[in-house]
């Protein structure tokens, strides 16, 4: 008989290790000598996408701060992916000031989906 | 409640084992990290923050965000500290940030040495953190059982200081996640 697996991972705490991972393949990118490659940026909108739509679906199964912190997160993933694609079509200056907002954006993801986290928590220590 | 935490330890394997226990406290639910550094004070004084960054620029900002940071939590001592750290990575914007905290907001640096009483010594290094914690006991024994010192003040202390200024500080330059460089792996 298997051991029990007390500490169960819910569908925010995957959303934000999701987010997470996000923005570290961004600063990596981002930090890579030489640049991104296209086929980072690509991989980097892929999964931009993945993780904004299973944050998306996951806004109404929260309550209260949880939910308003997550859908903020929302925002900002949203905006990742927009800075994403712009670096797609972009070269030079503009393509270095794209992926540096799509680092900030998903920088304040994360930021917001840890608090919704954080809400969630402390709402069930209660 | 929310809080900025720093964790002193006597040296810089130490800081980093500080740090993986730290974001294994959040995994188990008993804190939420919501980012982290790490600092180090070399011998001779100067200041270090690990980083992805490569470009300079960006790296001087990191710099200059997380030795406010510092600042923020050190009070006199660590404020001089903290504007050391960004001259160590970039000067003009470290001088910048040293020569405002120390000619107008000298009362609060004062406040923040009675919150605190943190000074990070040369040779060693710190994890900053901003965490989200319902009582303070699980990162106080964690971080005691490894060796670490640990001070905090609350978000709310920090952002309603006189010297708080979203143009110096930059808590977003804090990783939300566990980045350890492969230089200092475990």
């Amino acid at each position: 008989m298997g051991k029990i697996e007390t500490n169960v991972k819910d569908a925010l705490d995957h959303i934000r290790a999701a987010t997470q991972e996000l923005h570290g393949a961004i600063s990596d990118a981002a930090a890579k000598r030489g640049g991104a490659t296209k086929a980072d940026l690509e991989a980097l909108a892929q999964k931009a996408k993945a993780v904004t739509e299973s944050a998306k679906g996951s806004i109404s199964t929260q309550r209260d701060a949880a939910k308003k912190h997550l859908a903020d997160g929302v925002t900002h993933l949203e905006a990742t992916q927009k800075h994403v694609a712009e670096s797609l079509k972009s070269s030079g200056q503009s393509f270095q000031t794209s992926v540096q907002k799509a680092l900030a954006e998903a920088r304040a993801s994360a930021q917001k989906i840890s608090e919704a986290v954080a809400a969630k928590r402390s709402a069930a220590s209660k | 409640m929310r809080n900025y935490v720093a964790v002193v330890f006597d040296d810089t394997g130490k800081a980093y084992e500080g740090l993986h226990a730290l974001w294994q406290l959040d995994d188990a639910a008993e804190v939420t990290v919501h980012g982290t550094a790490v600092v180090h004070r070399d011998a001779m004084g100067n200041f270090q923050v690990d980083t992805k960054e490569t470009h300079p620029a960006l790296a001087t900002a990191v710099g200059v965000g997380v030795g406010a940071l510092l600042g923020l939590l050190a009070g006199p001592a660590g404020a001089a500290a903290g504007a050391a750290g960004g001259a160590a990575i970039g000067a003009a914007a470290g001088g910048v940030v040293g020569a405002t905290a120390d000619l107008v907001r000298a009362d609060n640096r004062d406040q923040a040495a009675t919150e605190t009483r943190f000074v990070l010594g040369a040779g060693q290094s710190a994890v900053i953190a901003d965490v989200s914690e319902d009582w303070t006991s699980p990162i106080d024994t964690r971080m005691r059982s490894l060796g670490g010192t640990v001070y905090r003040r609350a978000k709310d202390d920090v952002t309603d200081d006189v010297w708080f200024d979203d143009d110096y500080f930059y808590p977003s330059y804090l990783y939300p996640y566990e980045y350890i460089p492969s230089s200092h792996s475990l």
